[in-house]
């Protein structure tokens, strides 16, 4: 066990902090996935790959802490109480509170995705997983990971876009049907 | 934008992720030199990109894991020292068919064969007491055998008459 938490665990968080964007959060997911797979690890029948699997587990765990804590909280709680001193002292403070503002909007921006559209930005705006291995991990076709990503990425940058620069060619224009 | 835009736009995001093939990747970048529009909704897609994937690097690197294993270690220690009723418990709750239940009755059947195969087996069954021979006496006409049984307390005296005809007196 020791063996796969040495290897996964960077992964496992940042899809985990992907999702919640709260360092406390994120790491109770990572705490709650390795404990899930100690137990489950025996019921893997080696059909998918490994990370395929340990990532879905990741997703779907932190998700749903993410759907539990937004039921305890309300947002705005939530971005006064999740401001955590800096400890990079080269930045000035006023682009510290840039930073942080633009981090909570971006946050706030995936809260508003579908799940799975999120799920599915994280895996590869994040994680780098080709559409492939994004398949495999959300348990769907090529094709409706290439729908979920254009319309997340859509919402985004409409969500987004007074610190995205939206071109005159919107994510729009395609033609993926949204699945 | 201008016409062409239109065919480039379904494989943009595929060049973006790079899963283009070299066909499709060469239209695109063919494309993209003469066509601002589309370059734009590139940077656009590579800035959405980096405003998510740099705050959860920069937490990664931030982040100090040896602690988080100490944490799931002593937590799965602890699920290991689980009592043997903890142990069923869990097992059951992860078992398809304990969880619908139908154990109940397959256990309450189990209970009542075992019940009556319990009371057949022991069932206490006729044993014929030790008798012992107290005395036996052998004469050319007769010949008497006395039996004495200790529970009940009876004895019995066989008295044979002649070798046809036998009486027995209690």
């Amino acid at each position: 066990m020791k063996e796969i938490f040495d290897k996964y665990h960077k992964k496992v968080y940042s899809i985990a902090y992907g999702v919640v964007r709260q360092r406390e959060e994120a790491l109770d997911v990572v705490q709650d996935v390795f404990i899930k797979l100690f137990r489950s690890i025996k019921n893997f029948k080696g059909r998918s790959h490994f990370y395929t699997y340990l990532y879905r587990m990741v997703m779907n765990t932190a998700i749903d802490h993410k759907r539990k804590a937004g039921k305890q909280f309300m947002s705005s709680l939530d971005v006064e109480g999740s401001f955590e001193p800096s400890d990079e002292p080269e930045k000035g403070p006023e682009k510290v509170l840039l930073q942080k503002e633009l981090e909570e909007r971006v946050k706030l921006a995936m809260d508003k995705l579908p799940a799975e559209q999120k799920a599915a930005l994280i895996f590869r705006d994040v994680e780098g997983l080709s559409y492939q291995e994004m398949a495999e991990a959300m348990g769907c076709s090529i094709g409706t990971v290439m729908s979920r990503l254009h319309y997340g990425r859509k919402r985004m940058q409409e969500s987004l876009k007074d610190y995205v620069n939206l071109p005159g060619q919107s994510l729009g224009a395609s033609t993926v049907s949204e699945r | 934008m201008n016409k062409s835009c239109s065919s480039v736009s379904t494989v943009l995001e595929k060049y973006f992720d790079q899963e283009v093939t070299d066909e499709e990747k060469f239209f695109v970048e063919g494309h993209l030199q003469g066509c601002p529009a589309c370059r734009d909704a590139l940077k656009s897609m590579e800035e959405l990109r980096t405003l998510m994937k740099v705050p959860v690097e920069e937490a990664v690197q931030k982040e100090d894991f040896p602690w988080v294993w100490q944490k799931i270690e002593r937590e799965i220690r602890l699920q290991d020292k689980r009592t043997w009723w903890q142990s069923l418990r869990s097992w059951l709750d992860v078992t398809p068919l304990f969880r619908r239940k139908v154990w109940i009755p397959a256990v309450a059947t189990a209970v009542v064969l075992l019940f009556f195969s319990t009371q057949t087996i022991f069932k206490k069954t006729p044993s014929y007491p030790d008798g012992s021979v107290v005395e036996y006496v052998q004469s050319q006409t007769d010949n008497v055998m006395v039996y004495q049984l200790e529970d009940p307390k009876v004895t019995v005296i066989w008295l044979f008459e002649s070798p046809e005809e036998e009486r027995t007196t209690t």
